[in-house]
């Protein structure tokens, strides 16, 4: 890793550019479901700024610094290993779990409308008036399902990253 | 509007999620695994009920009205085929539990299998072609993964074959969908089953729609594995693990052919044109003698390919090119001759004389009622042979041909299912593949009783099918259960009970639906019949022109 | 057929779309078709898997232009901003779909070609034997 260490610029844009990134998505997950974006975009630019941060800064940086977790040793690929998830990083079953949660998100919200008498999917929507700032705001019940698809796509891509970038 | 119809998805949905979570503990993992594997052969069950005793039951997806929304159609084929795979889904399930090593379960075995039946579920289902598309992407990813990575380094190439052709498959499969809906400005089954019937109306050219039909038809033949479609099977078959080629053989390949009788014969049949030497009336004219190559071809290529395989998996495979040939075949004799209540018609240079009463209960109900039940057959007692190979797998290590031998006096009941499946391939009474092989026959009969050269080929590829179905099926029991023990036979000391106790109660079941047949044959003539019923399918989607109510 | 298809143009309606866009976008449409196809028939896997994405990006482009493209808006924006004529919304969200579904395949061919090359220690489709091959 000393010999590539990438160039102070690339660092230095990079903390600039992946707090943008995530504001970006966030927003294009809110407004999703009536304007252009939605989960599956909100959730490939989440994944792209934690892509950034793993090329920049390293795999085990997103565990040590932000979750403030001791990276265990990894074995190195080539090396026996007991169990193939030993050559991952610790935070690869997060990954996955955000994913299985992403999916119960979604599928849980269509089928909360079944539980109220709606046909599977059915959306509802909502306008909360009289709120400081915003004055109105709208409440889609689409959000849970965009929100599900979020999740499924930030774990599903930032699995795949964590388990082919560690090897 | 109920919701038994989306119910088998849902259970599905919901237990590959759940065995998604549960995977940090295996044991408890593989107890909701087989439970939702129960759940959703109750589920399939209480929809079967219900569709055979009542009416055509839809379900629009979110409450948009049909054309805009996705409906879910719930006739008697869907049910009929949701039913099919019922049976073998859960003894292909229970089979892995003990088959499949615990580590490669825990991975992501569970949540894949569950998410291939929602995709299976969803695509008998659907009634809108996007809709199917997608259902076909979510049953062959998984599958992709459980070909892939389930089945070792010998046979990546084999895998990647597989994975390379479905993914131009789907490609192809929305380019077809696309310039249907720009030639007809629907995706809806039924409504494009109207428009079609009505051109002129709508402002359709047929034309266009006759080439991206027949690409539709080779991506489902692809799926189904028929002949020039087919060079994937024996290497994909081989390399996934015995339950996934049942599944593979029992039920993905049933989508292809359920794909093939849905869109043909309810939707596309809807249209009629002028083909020139082929007669003049419905589309189907145009794609019954292709057909009829296609399940010749099959028959006879998949047929002579298992005689000359030495590796149980591989010869299986082939027999199931062959076979689907068999299911295809009075599919292809029933669209080439034309629907006319009475009369004579030209087809093909042969004069036809068409039986009364056709419209309702004649010939093409009788085609589709032998490919049913043909298929009904191939998927249990296919299914069965991937077990028993795996079990012997299991047990022995090997499953090439010269490597085994005299199994019957170690492995008597192992033996038996073997025998059970292969004579119902074969086609011995009192066997569900007797019936299967006789509808067939009678189908190629009656259509030679009218006079026709389609009827003497069929019936001649027929004979030629099944003499070789007999060649190879008594080839793979002298080689592996007669004759002396081999070493690796008398050495093997496994005694896989739980797997042994699935695959006998599998042959039960193919016993048990020769036996009974009654209620099957119904439902099969159930299915048949909603299958040409266009009239009821339009009415039960009922696509309304009117304001979208939200 | 490609060329009835156009003829056809999508919807039947009061709107008519030009047909200079959709000139242009056939001629890509082939141009991509060609370079998909070519880059399946070769040996190495990473472009064979590239020659899939390209497929299915073709297919993609092409269900957009069944939509009709004019010069038109292409989706009615919050409140009313006057548009009137829009394109087609169904074959966007068509295609956003097989979008995310090409996007899955994708990555897993990706990840595959990586196993294989793992396993094997190469991508050229030659030299991985297969027992029966």
């Amino acid at each position: 890793m000393t010999e590539n260490e990438p160039t102070v610029i690339a660092r230095t844009v990079v903390r600039i550019v992946v707090p943008i990134i995530l504001v970006t998505a966030i927003t294009l997950l809110l407004q999703g479901h009536n304007a252009p974006g939605g989960g599956f975009i909100g959730g490939v630019l989440t994944a792209v700024a934690f892509a950034l941060i793993y090329i920049i800064y390293g795999l085990d940086y997103f565990e040590t610094e932000i979750l403030g977790r001791t990276a265990l040793p990894r074995a190195l690929p080539g090396e026996p290993v007991e169990d193939e998830t030993q050559q991952r990083p610790g935070v690869t079953k997060e990954f996955s779990e955000v994913l299985a949660i992403g999916l119960a998100i979604a599928a849980g919200g269509g089928i909360a409308a079944i539980a109220l008498g709606y046909p599977f999917l059915s959306q509802a929507v909502a306008f909360v008036e009289g709120i400081p700032l915003f004055h109105e705001i709208e409440v889609a019940s689409a959000l849970v399902f965009d929100l599900g698809v979020y999740f499924v796509v930030v774990g599903g891509l930032l699995t795949i990253v964590a388990v082919v970038g560690a090897e | 509007m109920s919701n038994v119809v989306i119910a088998p998805m849902l259970v599905a949905l919901v237990t590959a999620i759940l065995t998604l979570v549960t995977r940090a503990r295996p044991r408890l993992q593989r107890t909701v695994s087989l439970f939702g594997g129960g759940g959703y052969v109750v589920a399939v069950g209480v929809l079967t009920w219900r569709v055979f005793s009542g009416p055509v039951l839809t379900y629009q997806l979110s409450g948009w009205t049909a054309p805009y929304g996705i409906t879910l159609v719930a006739d008697q084929l869907a049910a009929f085929m949701l039913a099919m795979s019922a049976v073998v889904t859960i003894a292909a399930l229970a089979f892995s539990t003990d088959y499949i090593e615990a580590f490669g379960q825990q991975i992501v075995y569970h949540p894949l299998f569950h998410l291939m039946v929602v995709g299976v579920t969803g695509a008998f289902l659907t009634g809108d072609i996007f809709n199917l598309f997608v259902w076909f992407e979510v049953m062959l990813m998984p599958s992709y993964v459980l070909v892939v990575f389930y089945s070792g380094p010998d046979h990546t190439r084999a895998a990647l074959q597989y994975t390379v052709l479905n993914l131009i498959g789907s490609a192809v499969m929305l380019l077809a969908i696309g310039g249907i809906y720009a030639t007809t400005g629907t995706l809806n089954m039924a409504d494009l089953a109207v428009r079609l019937s009505n051109p002129e109306a709508f402002g359709i050219t047929v034309g266009p729609v006759v080439g991206l039909a027949a690409l539709l038809f080779a991506v489902f033949a692809l799926k189904a594995g028929i002949v020039p479609f087919h060079f994937w099977v024996p290497s994909a078959y081989e390399a996934a693990p015995a339950p996934v080629s049942a599944m593979l053989a029992g039920v993905t390949k049933k989508v292809g052919v359920y794909a093939i009788i849905r869109l043909l014969f309810t939707v596309f049949g809807a249209a009629q044109l002028d083909l020139g030497p082929f007669g003049d009336g419905s589309m189907l004219l145009f794609f019954g003698p292709i057909l009829l190559v296609m399940a010749i071809a099959s028959a006879f290529l998949g047929g002579f390919g298992a005689v000359g395989q030495s590796n149980l998996d591989r010869l299986l495979a082939y027999s199931s090119i062959a076979q689907v040939g068999f299911i295809v075949l009075p599919l292809a004799i029933v669209a080439t001759i034309p629907l006319t209540d009475g009369g004579t018609v030209a087809v093909l240079g042969g004069e036809f004389t068409v039986p009364t009463g056709a419209g309702t209960d004649g010939l093409r109900v009788l085609g589709i009622v032998a490919a049913l039940l043909y298929a009904l057959n191939h998927a249990v007692a296919k299914s069965l042979l991937f077990l028993v190979s795996g079990t012997i797998n299991a047990a022995v290590g090997t499953i090439e041909t010269d490597e085994l031998g005299g199994l019957t006096r170690s492995r008597p009941y192992l033996s038996g299912a073997f025998l059970i499946g292969g004579l119902s391939l074969v086609g011995i009474p009192p066997l569900m593949g007797f019936f299967g092989k006789l509808t067939v026959f009678d189908t190629a009969a009656t259509a030679m009783a009218t006079n026709g050269t389609v009827g003497e080929i069929a019936a001649v590829t027929a004979l030629g099918g099944a003499i070789l179905t007999i060649a190879y099926v008594s080839k793979a029991w002298n080689d592996a259960f007669w004759g002396t023990e081999s070493m690796a036979v008398v050495r093997a000391t496994a005694q896989p009970l739980a797997l042994l106790s699935i695959v006998v109660v599998l042959a039960l079941v193919l016993v048990v639906l020769g036996i009974g047949l009654d209620p099957v044959y119904e439902g099969a003539h159930g299915a048949a019949s909603a299958a040409l019923d266009r009239g009821a399918y339009i009415d039960a989607v009922g696509p309304s022109y009117a304001e979208v109510q939200s | 057929m490609m060329g009835s298809v156009l003829a056809a143009g999508g919807e039947a309606g009061a709107y008519v779309p030009a047909r200079e866009p959709q000139f242009v976008l056939a001629v890509v449409l082939g141009l991509l078709f060609a370079l998909g196809t070519f880059l399946v028939l070769r040996r190495d896997i990473v472009r064979v898997v590239w020659g899939i994405t390209i497929l299915s990006q073709a297919a993609n482009v092409y269900l957009v232009t069944m939509g009709g493209l004019a010069g038109s808006v292409p989706f009615v924006g919050h409140g009313d901003h006057g548009a009137t004529a829009t394109t087609d919304p169904l074959v966007q969200a068509l295609v956003l779909t097989a979008i995310v579904i090409g996007f899955g395949t994708t990555a897993f061919a990706l990840v595959l070609t990586y196993r294989v090359y793992e396993e094997h220690g190469t991508i050229d489709l030659t030299e991985i034997g297969d027992t029966h091959e």
